[in-house]
């Protein structure tokens, strides 16, 4: 049960009968008893004629998932299941983090035996599954003095993905693609290159590329001195395999800029992801701190960057210890074959990344590994600010961070892995850069 | 026969039928639900307020409290226990609550017993009294009475214990013989003395009760405390003795206890007459009002919705943390060390320098590249020792300094940049 703003002011009028007829105190006490008794008689009377708010059938129109800052409707079919009109306040369980637009209170008036639409605009503000349990109706007597009120289990759910902002880069880096696939193939020989084709020498080609054996075979048998001389092309291998590990565990919950380093993570793996897959490369994702979170395995296309989002969107960084420990058995139940590790964690301090230089070197003995970490780039503005005490101890403490960061870059390397460290805004297209680069040098 | 089978179609008729809508699944429960949860603190709320009923019924204070020493309150303050031992004596009581009364039947010749615990008479009203009455009984007389009724009678305050016997020529004291706990004494000095009044029940210099004539002529005699007329104490030592042989002998006993009629104020008109009737009526209906309005706001739609918030925690902050640890202990020369590390880290990438390169050839290229001497910067870069907070700041400047400066000599001008768009020197 529940009372209207009306039904106080209905109380509160009683002033103007009781100042009327109250000369005397006794006929101004009975009229103030007249005038309560007859308020709670009307709003008896109301309570008694609203529709029961349990009678209502209710059907949830929602899309299932979203990217975060995308709008969407969402739709109650409310059904007045009993025998009066049902005027009634709804408001749908959402969480504030749904990001309901207005108030969360829909008025709706259902005649007897139909139904009517409630529609809601969400703009979630968070990534991740968003949960409403039930609805709460409001039904309000004719009069709209008392309402009953009822909650109703209708669950719904939408999954918020992440919003891949990064993806603003990948024209650019997809015409750097084609024009490495498009360009003259390499001549040379390496590990990640696969035949290409034989054609014709043409002058500036390394003579060491030449085909002996493709240029015997094609030697003119009518003008036997007018033989072509052959090249072998190569051009960078197709189908490598990519295994991006995020390290989801409480380093990755450190907040740089505007956003956490996981979801820079997430934006750089989608990034590189995209741009693998249009490569022709197979792309896999693991999620891991001690355990496995998530994991895309064998997806490709359109479906790949669809399982990633799905995958990610509702993990979230636990604050416990990455056990790195396990990484190289996880990368292995991915592929067996030699694979670009792409591991986005967070390299700045020696003592958090103790574990993960103690697994590098299994990793980099079958793979080529690459750490990408985000850097802050507040660093750079603390650094070069010395005005006061206070700034030069700041400067100092910036300092330390950046060689601290920079001596396990140094370790990193030499160990055989290479690194990529830049902002949150900057982290993406530089990961995407340095696949590109691996690619054209036929790295991968 | 066929109305029950309607009523078993009704039910099952959306569910058997075409329609699929069902009913939503209530999660908050309904009224009858409610009560059922709410059993158990229903029953002990009930129980609580007819225990409170009971006990209320139990020690007879339903009715509302009277007067203290009233002649008909049969309470722990009242009189009612004297009241009915003077009546069986054939001594008629009559309780009243206002000075004409008070007055009228004193003009008959009764006793007069006044007990003005609130102060509520002021002298004239207890001079108009003294003026018409013969014998004038006052228990606990405050200072008012005191002066008018006894002039140089004074108000000696409480007894330890009980005071000594009787000893003086008051009848009714004197069969009494001892007086209980509890009573309050009265002094008396050489006028009053000389005027006629003494006193009983000594205790130090004081009475417990003082009698003599007052100056209009009434016998007047002043009993310190209330205890030997209350219902509470009158059977102890001889308290009934005392009070009975006061007030019963003559035939009338007027019992007045002033009412608020009688006050000073009584002719003043008091605030209810000064305001409208309708004004308490109408605060109570704003009080109701207000509570309807707290109940209409106060009405949560629906439950709690649980928002499961992530840790965020901002990077920044071990780097802040750490520079407060610096400040706190005054590092000064591990902080200046730090920024030397970050400086000539720089300094070799911007002389291309090898990595490997050492100081001393970091200081030396950088000397040769600005044209300060070579000692002053190894200084800056190595040896200077920061003293105080003062020299801190100034070797971090300076460490600024000489970044900026070998940056300025390391890179072309800038302005033939601009005004040749080539960048050919010429």
């Amino acid at each position: 049960m529940a009372l209207t703003g009306r039904f106080s002011l209905l109380v509160a009028l009683g002033v103007v009968p009781v100042v009327l007829l109250g000369a005397d105190a006794a006929v101004a006490w009975a009229t103030l008893l007249g005038w309560l008794l007859l308020a709670l008689a009307l709003g008896g009377i109301d309570l008694a004629l609203a529709a029961s708010p349990r009678r209502v059938a209710v059907e949830r129109d929602l899309p299932s998932r979203l990217r975060l800052g995308e709008t969407v409707g969402s739709e109650l079919v409310l059904r007045n299941l009993g025998r009066r009109r049902l005027r009634a306040e709804v408001r749908d369980g959402w969480p504030p983090s749904a990001g309901v637009h207005g108030r969360n209170r829909s008025r709706v008036d259902v005649p007897a035996g139909e139904g009517r639409r409630v529609r809601l605009a969400l703009t979630p503000t968070r990534r991740g599954d968003r949960v409403t349990e039930a609805i709460t109706v409001r039904s309000h007597g004719p009069l709209g003095l008392w309402a009953r009120q009822a909650t109703l289990a209708a669950p719904g759910r939408l999954r918020v993905l992440p919003p891949f902002h990064s993806r603003a880069h990948l024209p650019s880096r997809l015409t750097r693609l084609r024009e490495l696939d498009g360009r003259t193939p390499i001549l040379v020989r390496g590990q990640g290159t696969e035949f290409d084709s034989l054609r014709e020498y043409v002058r500036g080609d390394d003579v060491r590329s030449i085909d002996w054996r493709a240029t015997a075979r094609r030697a003119d048998p009518e003008s036997p001195g007018a033989a072509k001389l052959m090249v072998r092309t190569w051009r960078p291998e197709r189908d490598r395999r990519i295994v991006i590990v995020v390290d989801t565990s409480r380093t990755a919950a450190a907040r740089i800029g505007d956003e956490p380093r996981l979801d820079t993570a997430y934006e750089a793996a989608l990034l590189l992801a995209a741009l693998a897959s249009h490569a022709g490369d197979r792309v896999d994702l693991l999620l891991w701190d001690r355990r496995r979170r998530g994991r895309v395995h064998g997806a490709s296309g359109a479906d790949l960057l669809a399982r990633m989002v799905d995958t990610m969107a509702d993990v979230d960084a636990e604050l416990i210890e990455a056990d790195w420990a396990g990484v190289p058995a996880q990368v292995r139940s991915v592929t067996s074959r030699r694979a670009l590790v792409v591991l986005l964690t967070a390299a700045d301090s020696p003592g958090s990344a103790r574990g993960l230089l103690s697994v590098l070197p299994q990793l980099t003995a079958r793979h080529r590994v690459v750490v990408a970490s985000v850097t802050d780039p507040t660093l750079e503005a603390a650094v070069s600010r010395r005005d006061e005490l206070a700034d030069v101890y700041a400067a100092a403490a910036a300092e330390r961070t950046r060689l601290d960061g920079d001596r396990v870059a140094a370790a990193v390397r030499q160990l055989g892995a290479t690194t990529v460290a830049a902002g949150p805004a900057e982290l993406p297209p530089a990961l995407a850069d340095r696949y590109l680069e691996l690619k054209a040098a036929g790295q991968l | 026969m066929s109305a029950v089978r309607e009523d078993h179609a009704l039910p099952s008729s959306p569910e058997s039928g075409s329609e699929p809508a069902r009913a939503a699944r209530a999660v908050s429960p309904g009224v009858r639900a409610s009560l059922r949860r709410g059993r158990t603190w229903i029953v002990v709320a009930v129980a609580l307020l007819a225990g409170a009923l009971v006990l209320v019924a139990l020690q007879g204070a339903i009715r509302a409290p009277g007067p203290p020493l009233a002649a008909d309150d049969p309470a722990p303050g009242g009189a009612q226990a004297l009241a009915r031992v003077l009546a069986d004596r054939g001594v008629e009581v009559r309780q009243v609550r206002s000075l004409d009364a008070a007055l009228a039947e004193a003009r008959r010749g009764a006793t007069v017993f006044v007990h003005d615990g609130l102060g509520v008479l002021d002298r004239a009203r207890i001079g108009e009294l003294a003026a018409v009455a013969d014998a004038i009984v006052v228990a606990r007389p405050d200072f008012a009475s005191l002066e008018v009724l006894a002039p140089g009678v004074r108000l000696a305050g409480a007894v330890d214990g009980a005071p000594g016997a009787a000893g003086c020529a008051v009848p009714a004291a004197d069969r009494a013989g001892t007086l209980s706990d509890g009573q309050r004494l009265l002094t008396i000095d050489d006028d009053a003395a000389a005027s006629g009044f003494t006193g009983c029940f000594p205790s130090g210099d004081g009475f417990a009760v003082v009698a003599g004539t007052a100056p209009d002529g009434a016998e007047v005699v002043l009993v310190g405390a209330t205890t030997p007329f209350a219902n509470e104490s009158i059977d102890e030592a001889g308290n009934a003795a005392l009070a009975v042989g006061l007030l019963g002998a003559r035939d009338e006993v007027v019992w007045y206890l002033p009412g608020p009629g009688d006050a000073d104020a009584a002719e003043a008109p008091t605030l209810a007459e000064l305001t409208p009737g309708w004004v308490s009526p109408v605060l109570v209906l704003l009080v109701v009002a207000t509570i309807a309005a707290g109940i209409w706001r106060g009405r949560r739609f629906g439950p709690l919705v649980v928002e499961d918030l992530p840790v965020h925690v901002p990077a920044s902050e071990t780097g802040e943390g750490r520079a407060r640890l610096y400040a706190r202990s005054s590092a000064r020369l591990r902080a200046i060390d730090q920024i030397r590390i970050g400086t000539i880290r720089r300094l070799s990438a911007v002389l291309r320098l090898p990595r490997s390169a050492d100081v001393d050839a970091v200081v030396v290229s950088a000397a040769q590249a600005t044209g300060q001497p070579a000692a002053s910067v190894r200084a800056l870069l190595v040896d200077a020792v920061p003293q105080d907070d003062r020299e801190l700041v100034r070797l971090a400047r300076d460490l600024d300094g000489l970044e900026r400066a070998v940056h300025a000599a390391i890179a072309p001008d800038p302005s033939l940049d601009a005004t040749d768009p080539t960048g050919r020197r010429t």
